[in-house]
């Protein structure tokens, strides 16, 4: 295979996915070379679409959702309204030419548009099916719905993060949907096509959100099933470390506008932290250097992890003294030329725009979008030394390659495709 | 009867990993690879992780260690010695798949980096799990867990802005870096099947949690504001009738993004506890039901700020109530019937008596015998129809596998066996 061939290339993915946990794991196969088709309408778009962040400037504007355009790099768009019977015939007859079909709608809309696995399977054995809906296909639960907001606390982690005297509010994202649902879904989807290059068979594979956010919660399951044991939130402590924390540090004197629950707020950038993670003494004698021995350091209370721990709440009061007047830069590197784990909790500024280390390798992708402009785009969260995926191209805007998907890939003939136009089946 | 085809049966891997890695080799082992997990005479040090089985704190009962290295197979090796190293190349040419976490330059200063490891067998796939990968200026840096949620930018988005930012539980960074890790060996094992060789897979911890800023990047990018946390809302700005609520017993999150409001004041309506808030406001129910218009409301903050403090209020309020007066599984159940997006925020205990998870079948059994036991283990996060995941045995002890591996499947000799053992080796 030669060095500039992507991998999935020649393949062809029919993809009605929408919101996150399914798009991503489309973009790592459109980042890595496979034709994704994705199907939207505006009676049925991508509500990605007009979710925040958009620029000011075009604000309303249903090609220039951030949100959405990260995650659908090097697709192709097309609207089809499956309300109506002409979509669903060129719905099927797209499915029939791919070689993947993945959505992850509530089983009751693929049941409604008879788009399932049962029907297609014995049309064409090679097809890879992938359904991924929020608690199975099966199941007293099967039509419940939810996004990955409802989904990260119904799968247990929102109950096991944050301060114990705090509610369980969770992670502040929907976060099963960017890299646990996605990547799962897109591991099993590359297995099922390893397998099928090897075997010529399809298979269906179901990915339940709920199961698959069920999986990550380490040994909380274990404990509870094994021991009786119901882990609690924990803050920023865990059993076998001590300090381990997030401390406060200097702010800047520069403007900048936060933005947070209760809207915008300009003023100067003064929410820092670093975090600090002690593991052995080895580690906790270089840390203490750093501080530079400060006498409390050589309390007796503070020898021994034991001790670290029994005492976490005053150690982390005294160091936050010390790291209180320094920027957490300079704690990062400092601790880390010590060798004791340290770094920034960075904001998106810092990420994007000071972070040497993102920079130095390149990860955001700036596209040029026809409408958005000029905009940053996650990069690629794996890097292959002979076949390095790209993003090709940015978001498509709404319905931006129907036609060519009609025409070259269906060869459907012009006049086709403009009376689908007249009769709202492209909408 | 269920396939007793696997997706990566033919599919062998070295797993050289420690807890940056431990679940990338624990989803390839549960899809049917041999996984033989490297581990130092006396036992990997992630053995020594709790929670314990019982809390016996002993290595062979690490239900961390249980938990990560399902359907691997284990054998001792000394890495630090010529004669471990020369074991492990051996093992090299047998294998498809190598899963590291070294730092940089850790093994290219034993002789096997990737280019010598290319040498020995060009199909193999080496995957590198790194706090920061394997360029750039930080390359040397050391992350946690921690470090790399903090340097990758999601934990400044958890907790209540009056806080510190939260570290998500569970170790979240190594569970991301181990996903993209494994997305990245799938591809590679998918390029070879096409007749391509094998490749070097290169995943920084930083970068893999990055995409889980969610908007945050993008927000900076096209209106230079900086998303900060967002306590109960889970958004910013926060939106009417979203986020985490209290409620009789527990809590619940609601995400009506879809203006389904007079669905839910019908609800609370229907048991009596909706006030007057149809009749006398009207015209607010109208604004909250229509999801657009709450959008653009939103994004005035002017305007949306005296919605929230002049319209808003009594529905807040008669809401807040109305939660209060329900278990989490009535609200949930109930919300679910009518189509309203809410669920609950399920505690441990709840998840293993969840209906859906038992329905599917989600917990599986596994023997432990050594224990005379059977664990009940988390199950599938996804489920292939002619090539299931699936936990076939238990971790494995220390060493368990040197016999079986060595003698039989390297070809060495009892008697080297003894010595490599005596010298430490094994």
């Amino acid at each position: 295979m030669s060095k500039n061939r992507l991998p999935f290339e020649g393949i062809r993915v029919c993809d009605f996915t929408w919101f996150a946990a399914g798009p991503i794991a489309t973009k790592m196969l459109a980042d890595h070379g496979a034709e994704v088709i994705k199907i939207e309408s505006m009676v049925h778009f991508d509500r990605l679409r007009f979710v925040q962040p958009v620029a000011d400037d075009k604000a309303g504007n249903l090609n220039c959702g951030g949100f959405f355009n990260n995650f659908n790099t090097s697709k192709l768009g097309m609207v089809l309204n499956l309300e109506k019977p002409k979509a669903l015939e060129i719905a099927t007859k797209l499915i029939l030419a791919s070689d993947i079909v993945v959505e992850n709608f509530s089983p009751r809309v693929m049941e409604k548009f008879d788009l399932t696995y049962e029907r297609f399977a014995s049309i064409k054995p090679e097809l890879i099916w992938v359904d991924q809906p929020m608690q199975g296909l099966t199941g007293p639960h099967k039509y419940y719905a939810g996004y990955g907001a409802l989904i990260t606390p119904l799968g247990g982690l929102a109950h096991l993060t944050g301060f114990p005297n705090r509610p369980p509010i969770g992670t502040g994202t929907n976060y099963t949907d960017y890299v646990i649902n996605c990547g799962h879904l897109f591991i099993a989807i590359v297995a099922a096509l390893r397998h099928r290059q090897k075997t010529g068979k399809g298979q269906h594979v179901v990915m339940s959100q709920f199961e698959s956010a069920v999986s990550i919660l380490e040994t909380a399951i274990l404990d509870y099933t094994v021991n009786g044991r119901a882990h609690v939130r924990n803050g920023n402590r865990i059993p076998h470390a001590a300090p381990h924390g997030v401390y406060g540090c200097k702010g800047e004197d520069r403007d900048c506008v936060y933005i947070t629950a209760k809207g915008p707020k300009k003023g100067k950038k003064n929410d820092r932290w670093c975090v600090m993670a002690v593991f052995n003494d080895e580690q906790w004698r270089a840390f203490c250097q750093v501080l530079g021995d400060p006498p409390w350091t050589k309390d007796p209370k503070f020898e021994t992890l034991a001790d670290l721990k029994e005492n976490e709440d005053e150690l982390d009061r005294l160091i936050e003294e010390w790291t209180k007047g320094r920027s957490p830069e300079e704690i990062m590197h400092q601790m880390q030329q010590a060798g004791v784990p340290a770094g920034v909790v960075q904001d998106a500024e810092d990420i994007l725009t000071r972070d040497p280390h993102i920079k130095d390798r390149g990860y955001y992708i700036y596209l040029d979008h026809a409408e958005a402009g000029r905009i940053a785009n996650d990069g690629l969260p794996f890097r292959l030394s002979e076949t390095p995926g790209q993003l090709s191209r940015p978001a498509p805007l709404m319905g931006e390659h129907t036609e060519y998907v009609c025409q070259e890939i269906l060869g459907m003939t012009e006049e086709e495709t403009n009376q689908c136009y007249v009769d709202e089946v492209f909408l | 009867m269920e396939s007793e085809l696997t997706a990566l049966g033919d599919i062998r891997v070295l797993d050289l990993a420690d807890e940056k890695g431990l679940y990338c080799t624990k989803l390839l082992a549960d899809l049917g690879a041999d996984v033989i997990k490297i581990e130092k005479p006396g036992g990997d040090p992630t053995r020594f992780i709790g929670p314990f089985y019982h809390d016996e704190r002993d290595p062979q009962k690490s239900l961390y260690w249980f938990q990560f290295n399902t359907n691997k197979r284990s054998v001792t090796l000394n890495m630090e010695t010529s004669d471990g190293r020369e074991i492990l190349k051996k093992l090299v040419k047998t294998a498809d798949v190598m899963v590291e976490t070294y730092p940089p330059g850790y093994l290219d200063d034993r002789g096997l980096g990737y280019t010598a490891l290319k040498e020995m067998n060009p199909k193999l796939i080496l995957a590198s799990i790194t706090p920061f990968g394997q360029t750039g200026p930080y390359c040397d840096y050391k992350a946690t867990d921690m470090v790399a949620q903090a340097m990758g930018g999601i934990m400044y988005l958890a907790g209540f802005q009056e806080d510190p930012p939260n570290l998500l539980y569970g170790s979240q960074a190594y569970h991301m870096a181990s996903v993209h890790a494994t997305c990245g060996i799938q591809t590679a094992l998918y390029v070879r099947e096409l007749g391509g060789d094998g490749q070097h897979v290169d995943v920084s911890m930083q970068e893999s949690v990055a995409i889980a800023q969610e908007t945050a990047i993008q927000t900076y990018d096209l209106r230079r504001e900086i998303r900060q946390r967002t306590g109960y809302s889970g958004l910013v700005p926060a939106h009417p009738g979203m986020g985490t609520f209290e409620c009789k017993d527990g809590y619940v999150n609601i995400f009506m993004f879809t203006g389904q409001w007079l669905e839910l004041l019908e609800w609370m309506e229907s048991e009596g506890m909706a006030g007057d808030l149809k009749e006398k406001h009207h015209d607010v129910v109208d604004k909250l039901n229509d999801y657009l218009a709450i959008f653009v409301l939103v994004m005035d903050p002017e305007a949306y700020g005296r919605f929230l403090k002049e319209e808003y209020p009594p529905f807040d309020e008669h809401l807040r109530a109305f939660l209060k007066s329900h278990t989490k599984e009535e609200l949930y159940n109930g919300a679910q019937q009518r189509r309203l997006q809410l669920s609950m925020v399920s505690t441990i205990e709840d998840l293993l008596g969840n209906p859906q998870l038992k329905a599917l079948g989600y917990f599986v059994d596994v023997k432990h015998d050594e224990l005379g036991d059977i664990l009940s283990y988390p199950g599938a996060p996804y489920h292939l129809s002619e090539t299931p995941w699936r936990i076939r045995k238990r971790a494995p002890l220390i060493g368990e596998h040197n016999e079986e591996i060595y003698e039989k499947e390297l070809g060495l000799l009892n008697t080297e066996l003894m010595d490599l053992k005596e010298k430490g080796v094994i």
